[in-house]
């Protein structure tokens, strides 16, 4: 279960951008959770015959507000405007819009991206015009009559890195870079890789983040084959697939402060760790807990909604730690269940949080979600 | 500073199985570019494509008895390279804690065999839906990207972290560079590091027609790929995996372990132009080259051969060529540039991390392959791409690009063990 090693050089946050189902800012998803408001409700199509009832969407998203290029918006899918949206409001909130003191090539990009959101439509469309008379496959007309069809932008849509790529575009930068699939654990390592880019000397600056759409139905079905809604079937509650993205942008700490950044928070620990069949899960997330070392943690960002197991074994993992006392909040409950986004949501709320509460306060954030990859970070105010 | 070096390759290619396969055709100039025999293409405008043939796919299933459902393709490549290369490195049988696992992937797959019995249909998925937990006969609709690590993991550990890259055709470098990072950071002992991908599919081969970056030479698939020529096309569209397993040279020294090469730097880059096309001027590609020799603490003239990304392509062979003159200057036109897609297709995905295992055994075996192929060179393409036949090679050093569609670079440079 490695931890973070002692390093000379440090992260801290200076930016933060999200879009989520319950707002756009850390504020307002704060907010929302401390009202108790919830972006749950009906997915916008029939459900009835999935296990899963509910979705988080997001109402009322431009993505024109946030784009330079508009005709560029028909390559972009829905996973990469909110990536963009995000990730620009992220370097804004950093004071790095529209002048900055990095070189593009001085600035590390670091992304997490979903299962491949495939139109429903665009798929039925493929099959139908492939089919033969008897309702079978015919690679022949496929080749020759469907694939006229398909328009080309489709490959941009569907490919996984390109949501990060648009953002390198839109936000000028050209640093180095990784980009991660599909799951809340992989989010995690983009935040981690982001972190050691700093520590490691690669970069004085990184944007580090995640995007996803779960909330159609194709993700439902996918989800729901992969066991993602079991909860649902065995406990009658479980996970609420949204959609969102949300950004952090990282520095090195002396040259924030030499620019007189606004700091939200350090990362002075953060671990990575694996989930297995062969290991219970409440003792891999308790070690991930433990190695963050989050002794002075008073309150915790948890990673668990609705899906009993996770919760119940984070909740096991914390009290193991020691922190059964911490105040705990749920943004999943209330805000959906983001996937390849849900990490950078954890780790921007527990860094607003840590910037809210002042000096000497720290936050534990907690990325365990759906997957085998799991993270937990530390974030202490400056 | 920690010395990073590599212990076992595991290789699957169009080219040859087996790590000692894949090098004696790939020295030997042979062509891994046939007609496509995984499904019907007979009248897809492209209808060739670097296939893997022979791979024990019953003796595979074996091994890994979870993966005996799984119908994505990658997913099984990627196995097999994996477990060629723990093998090699004689630690097949080992639990690794402390190691990390890097795997670098290109795109869900999706079966439209599973989706026409529904084609009448409005709502496609929603009828699928209706008959689970049936639907498809249990097969799923889609097979999530961290598949091949999780199913790695499950038999290995690799309690370090599992990664799954999906930095489309900069996968595969991202993927060992970041593991060689880890190591040489002491954030674990080990890592197993490569990539797995396989677009031959009719969804896979008739997107990148769609995009024209494919040769459609039909009538000659040998003669199909042809970087730096002046008749190139487009690529030709390949599959494969390749797996390095790098560790601290103290550990391999340790434990006895057969060193391949040593890893001596990464770096990379973002275009941040175009989704769809290269920088005109190759800037990004020099920034990723770059970050490597700094990261390696070498200078350009330190660079004995270049791993071209090569794709055949009219675009990139112009600007990587463009690329390789601004980082090494002079040196340019001193060193071998070699190009492995002229003979295994691109693998996109998998392709740098299949060039990084050819690059380290460039170093192990003393021999450049051949870019095959290059028949007539194009003026704007004015180095020594070694044509047509593989050549001895005395060099320290050799530099690997991949450049991903979307506007990622990714530059790894091996040295000799010594």
């Amino acid at each position: 279960m490695p931890a973070t090693p002692p390093t000379p050089r440090q992260a801290v946050v200076t930016g933060i951008g999200m879009v989520t189902p319950l707002g756009d800012s850390p504020a307002a998803v704060l907010a929302g959770i401390e009202a108790g408001r919830s972006a749950a409700r009906a997915p916008s199509f029939d459900a009835a015959a999935l296990l899963c009832p509910l979705a988080a969407p997001i109402d009322g998203f431009d993505p024109e507000r946030h784009v330079d290029d508009v005709k560029s918006l028909r390559l972009m899918s829905r996973d990469a405007q909110l990536a963009v949206a995000a990730a620009r409001m992220a370097l804004a909130d950093a004071g790095l819009e529209p002048r900055r003191p990095y070189a593009p090539e001085d600035i590390a990009l670091y992304g997490a991206t979903g299962l491949t959101g495939m139109p429903a439509e665009e798929v039925a469309a493929l099959v139908r015009h492939s089919a033969d008379p008897e309702g079978n496959l015919d690679l022949r007309r496929f080749g020759s009559v469907t694939l006229k069809r398909v328009r080309p932008v489709l490959s941009f849509r569907i490919l996984a890195n390109m949501p990060i790529c648009f953002v390198s575009i839109a936000g000028s930068i050209r640093g180095a870079n990784g980009i991660y699939t599909p799951w809340e654990g992989q989010g995690a390592h983009a935040i981690a890789a982001g972190i050691r880019a700093i520590e490691e000397g690669l970069a004085p600056c990184a944007v580090v983040g995640g995007c996803d759409v779960r909330t159609h139905e194709f993700a439902f079905v996918s989800l729901q084959q992969l066991g993602a809604f079991q909860s649902w079937a065995d406990h009658g509650e479980g996970a609420v697939p949204g959609e969102g993205a949300a950004f952090l942008v990282l520095e090195e700490q002396s040259l924030a402060a030499d620019r007189e950044a606004r700091v939200y928070a350090t990362i002075p620990r953060h671990a990575i760790g694996t989930t297995s069949s062969k290991v219970p899960l409440a003792d891999t997330l308790a070690g991930l807990v433990s190695a963050a070392r989050p002794d002075g943690a008073a309150r915790i960002v948890a990673a668990g909604d609705g899906d009993r197991p996770i919760r119940q074994a984070e909740a096991d993992a914390i009290e193991r730690a020691g922190l059964g006392a911490a105040d705990t909040l749920y943004p999943k409950r209330h805000v959906g269940n983001l996937y390849a986004a849900a990490a950078a949501v954890q780790v921007a709320l527990a860094a607003a949080m840590v910037e809210r509460a002042g000096t000497g306060h720290a936050v534990l954030a907690n990325c365990f979600g759906y997957g085998s990859q799991q993270g937990s970070f530390l974030l202490e105010a400056v | 500073m920690t010395r990073v070096v590599i212990t076992g390759i595991g290789v699957v290619s169009p080219v040859g199985n087996g790590r000692e396969e894949f090098w004696a055709h790939l020295a030997a100039g042979r062509s891994g570019i046939g007609p496509i025999t995984l499904f019907d293409a007979s009248e897809f405008p492209v209808r060739i494509g670097g296939e893997v043939r022979g791979l024990d796919f019953p003796a595979l299933g074996r091994s890994f008895p979870a993966a005996t459902a799984c119908r994505d393709r990658k997913v099984l490549l990627g196995l097999a390279a994996a477990g060629e290369a723990l093998l090699d490195a004689r630690l097949s049988e080992a639990r690794f804690e402390r190691a990390s696992l890097h795997v670098g992937v290109g795109l869900e797959m999706l079966h439209l065999e599973d989706l026409t019995p529904f084609a009448a249909v409005e709502r496609i998925s929603l009828a699928i839906a209706a008959q689970l937990p049936g639907a498809l006969a249990g097969r799923l609709l889609q097979t999530p990207l961290d598949t091949t690590a999780d199913l790695l993991g499950e038999r290995y550990g690799f309690g370090g972290g599992r990664f799954t890259n999906c930095s489309a055709c900069a996968a595969g470098a991202q993927s060992v560079g970041e593991a060689f990072h880890m190591v040489r950071a002491g954030r674990v002992e080990l890592a197993l590091a490569g990539a797995t991908d396989s677009m031959l599919n009719p969804l896979g081969l008739g997107g990148f027609s769609l995009l024209r970056v494919l040769s459609a030479r039909n009538d000659s698939p040998p003669q199909a790929c042809r970087p730096f020529d002046a008749s190139r096309q487009g690529t030709a569209l390949g599959e494969g995996a390749a797996f390095l397993v790098l560790e601290r040279l103290d550990h391999a020294l340790a434990r006895g372990a057969r060193c391949y090469s040593e890893l001596l730097g990464y770096g990379s880059s973002m275009d941040g132009f175009r989704v769809s096309d290269p920088e005109p001027g190759g800037r990004g590609a020099v920034r990723s080259m770059a970050a490597a020799l700094a990261d390696a603490g070498l200078s350009p003239g330190q660079i004995d051969c270049v791993n071209a990304h090569g794709t055949g392509t009219p675009k990139n062979d112009v600007v990587e060529t463009l690329a390789i003159k601004d980082v090494l200057g002079d040196r340019a036109y001193e060193v071998p540039v070699h190009a492995v897609k002229s003979m295994t297709g691109h693998m996109i995905a998998a392709s740098g991390a299949v060039e990084a295992a050819a690059a380290a055994l460039t170093l192990h075996h003393r021999c450049v392959p051949p870019t095959i192929n290059l028949d007539t060179p194009d003026p704007e393409c004015d180095l020594d791409y070694v044509p047509g036949r593989a050549r001895e090679f005395a060099g320290q050093t050799v530099l690997s690009n991949s450049f991903g569609f979307g506007g990622q670079n990714a530059t790894l440079i091996f040295g000799r063990c010594s």
